[in-house]
């Protein structure tokens, strides 16, 4: 098709890299506020049951190159997983497993969470770490660090005890999704650069039977 | 609730126009009153008129009237209103927590102003309304965003008939929304790239080719808006608008919105993040009357019959019986004797004519029309007055639905 000639032969220069991360846990768990924390600096005044799935993104800087991360964040009650959020799940570069620290059965969730993904057809190669949220309410804790551990290292996870309201260390939340992002810089030099899409805009011919034809990899 | 009152209601032209235009539209206003008003005096309540008003310019006015006007709309009969749930109602309902949960987080659908006891007050009633609903209709499930819904109508009408009502639009226009699944939602969300290629096919390829997937319109559909919109009036605006019509209409009104922001969506980057994220910030300041008229007439143009194949076609094949069934709502016993029916099929044949101008007006077909029909029928013409669109376009649409509401309703 003439217009995907047009797009291969006439590339702009690279553009940042885009790091697509998926949050998943139960509803509760703190999705929204730790992508929130990371991608605006501060807990977040009011939150929102999620509907869907919410986008969050960040540029960030890795030894000197700009990079796009890219949240989303994704509704946490059952229903919405089957049918909906399925879309989303394609061609992410990492996942976030979340549960809270607080609440038993957020934690017992993560099998069904992790068999989702790997159903989605995510392999083990696509990097994955566990959040145990709300680490500021050790006294409500439900779920010890031990066992947390223990989940985590049978998954080979890195486990991230930490608290999207009042992390002990201000940095600690964006810590975490800056090693998710280094590792993914390590791991896929190339691979993940954003299509080109020269001015913003793609040329579009009137619709045809064949929109296959289309070498667009967004 | 004197709260309530104030945030809903506005003197102000909908059209923002000078004040010369504002004259006009308080005299407009006036007119439209007193022509509710008449409505509501009638036996039995003219609830083709109701159903006018609550589409046309301005929506139901106030809530005082909305008080009055969506239990009709409704068709809700208000002498048994039920009374008020015990503690039991929270003890082992597996939807509880997550009630519980989305409730508590909802700050943001009570007024500003609002003292945090009187909010706690509430939350603590639309607690108890959606139990109460869940409780006496097992085969509903919960949806996080049906609490969107819910608060709505609280806060409108007060907790006992909020009950009532919101347990009637359960089982009709939100039907689909609180199966087991949410496959059929994903149905409903699938009429929305046709419509916007019957309208734009270039925004419509451009959002395909991004891959952005209709996601983004999920929360507006399944909240009717009430999630996405920060100001309480056009959700209640909006809400006279969808409780008048086809269960369906919020779906248009989505794609309406996405049609209207086509410059931007084009010059968006062609990928599944940037249209998701431009999508989904819904602007707030849209123009809520044109969209409306425009839903409705996109809504006559392309029924829901004509859009069915392609969007059944979106996934797998399957059909989303129980969206029809809202039509149910209005109806009565009541059963078409035979000359209705062969009298209506003589107007299908004159309305289907290639270019002939059916001599059926409106009017006419009102009486030739059996009861079960006639939700359809007030739907569009309601629309079809405030559009001033052709009675011609009405006559169609209303007669090719016709078929399918035979099977749905007389088997
Ligand atoms: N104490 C404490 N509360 C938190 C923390 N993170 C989130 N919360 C609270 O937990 C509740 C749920 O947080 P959300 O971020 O909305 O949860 P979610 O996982 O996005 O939930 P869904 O959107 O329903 O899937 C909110 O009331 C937050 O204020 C935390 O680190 N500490
Ligand atoms: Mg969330």
């Amino acid at each position: 098709m003439e217009s995907s000639v047009e797009l291969s032969s006439s590339l702009p220069p690279p553009r940042s890299r885009i790091f697509k991360i998926i949050v998943i846990g139960d509803s509760g768990v703190g999705k929204t506020c730790l992508t929130y924390r990371f991608c605006a600096g501060k807990f977040p005044d009011k939150t929102e049951a999620t509907i869907g799935v919410d986008f969050r993104e960040k540029v960030i800087e890795i030894d000197g190159e700009k990079i796009k991360v890219q949240l989303w964040d994704t509704a946490g009650q059952e229903r919405f997983r089957k049918s909906m959020v399925q879309h989303y799940y394609r061609n992410v570069h990492a996942i976030v497993f979340v549960y809270d620290i607080t609440n038993a059965v957020s934690f017992q969730s993560l099998p069904a969470w992790i068999e989702e993904c790997r159903q989605h057809s995510l392999g083990q190669d696509v990097p994955r770490i566990l959040v145990g949220n709300k680490c500021d309410l050790r006294g409500a804790a439900r779920v010890s660090t031990d066992v947390a551990q223990k989940f985590a290292d049978s998954h080979s996870m890195p486990l991230f005890e930490t608290s999207a309201k009042s992390p002990g260390d201000n940095d600690h939340v964006e810590a975490i999704f800056m090693t998710v992002a280094h590792k993914l810089k390590s791991q896929k030099p190339l691979a993940l650069s954003q299509p080109p899409s020269g001015d913003g805009t793609v040329p579009l011919k009137k619709p045809t039977e064949d929109r296959g034809g289309y070498s667009c990899s967004c | 609730m004197d709260m309530r009152k104030s945030r809903s209601e506005s003197g102000a032209s909908p059209l923002d126009g000078g004040s010369g235009r504002h004259h006009d539209w308080d005299s407009k206003r006036r007119r439209k009153m007193a022509e509710i008003s008449q409505a509501l005096s009638v036996t039995p309540v003219d609830v083709a008129t109701l159903r006018r008003m609550a589409i046309s310019e301005g929506g139901l006015l106030s809530d005082e009237i909305r008080r009055k006007v969506w239990p009709k709309l409704l068709n809700v009969q208000m002498d048994n209103l039920p009374e008020k749930p015990g503690e039991e109602l929270r003890v082992n309902n597996k939807d509880y927590n997550q009630v519980l949960l989305d409730v508590r987080r909802s700050l943001r659908r009570f007024p500003p102003g609002m003292p945090d006891e009187q909010r706690e007050g509430l939350q603590e009633e639309l607690i108890d309304i959606i139990l109460h609903v869940l409780q006496r209709n097992p085969q509903l499930h919960y949806y996080q965003g049906y609490h969107d819904i819910v608060v709505t109508f609280l806060l409108v009408v007060g907790e006992r008939l909020a009950t009532i009502l919101v347990e009637k639009l359960s089982t009709h226009h939100l039907r689909d929304f609180m199966d087991p699944t949410m496959d059929n939602t994903k149905h409903i969300l699938n009429y929305l790239m046709p419509i916007i290629d019957r309208v734009n096919p270039e925004v419509h390829d451009f959002m395909q080719q991004a891959e952005v997937g209709t996601i983004f319109a999920l929360s507006w559909l399944i909240t009717w808006f009430g999630h996405v919109l920060s100001d309480f009036r056009h959700v209640v605006r909006l809400y006279d608008f969808f409780l008048a019509c086809h269960p369906l209409m919020p779906i248009y009104f989505a794609a309406v919105i996405v049609l209207y922001r086509e410059e931007e969506v084009l010059e968006c980057e062609c990928d599944m993040a940037s249209v998701h994220h431009l999508l989904s910030q819904i602007p707030q300041d849209l123009p809520y009357e044109l969209l409306i008229s425009r839903a409705g007439d996109l809504f006559v143009q392309f029924p829901p019959s004509e859009l069915a194949r392609e969007a059944a076609a979106q996934q797998e094949e399957r059909t989303a019986a129980s969206t029809f069934k809202d039509f149910e709502l209005a109806s009565t016993q009541q059963r078409p004797d035979t000359v209705l029916r062969r009298r209506r099929k003589e107007q299908v044949v004159a309305g289907r004519e290639p270019g002939a101008v059916p001599k059926v007006a409106a009017g006419v077909v009102a009486v030739v029309r059996p009861r079960a029909r006639r939700f359809v029928r007030l739907a569009v013409m309601g629309l079809t007055v405030a559009l001033g669109a052709a009675a011609l376009a009405v006559v169609n649409t209303a007669l090719e639905w016709a078929p399918k509401l035979d099977l749905q309703l007389f088997p």
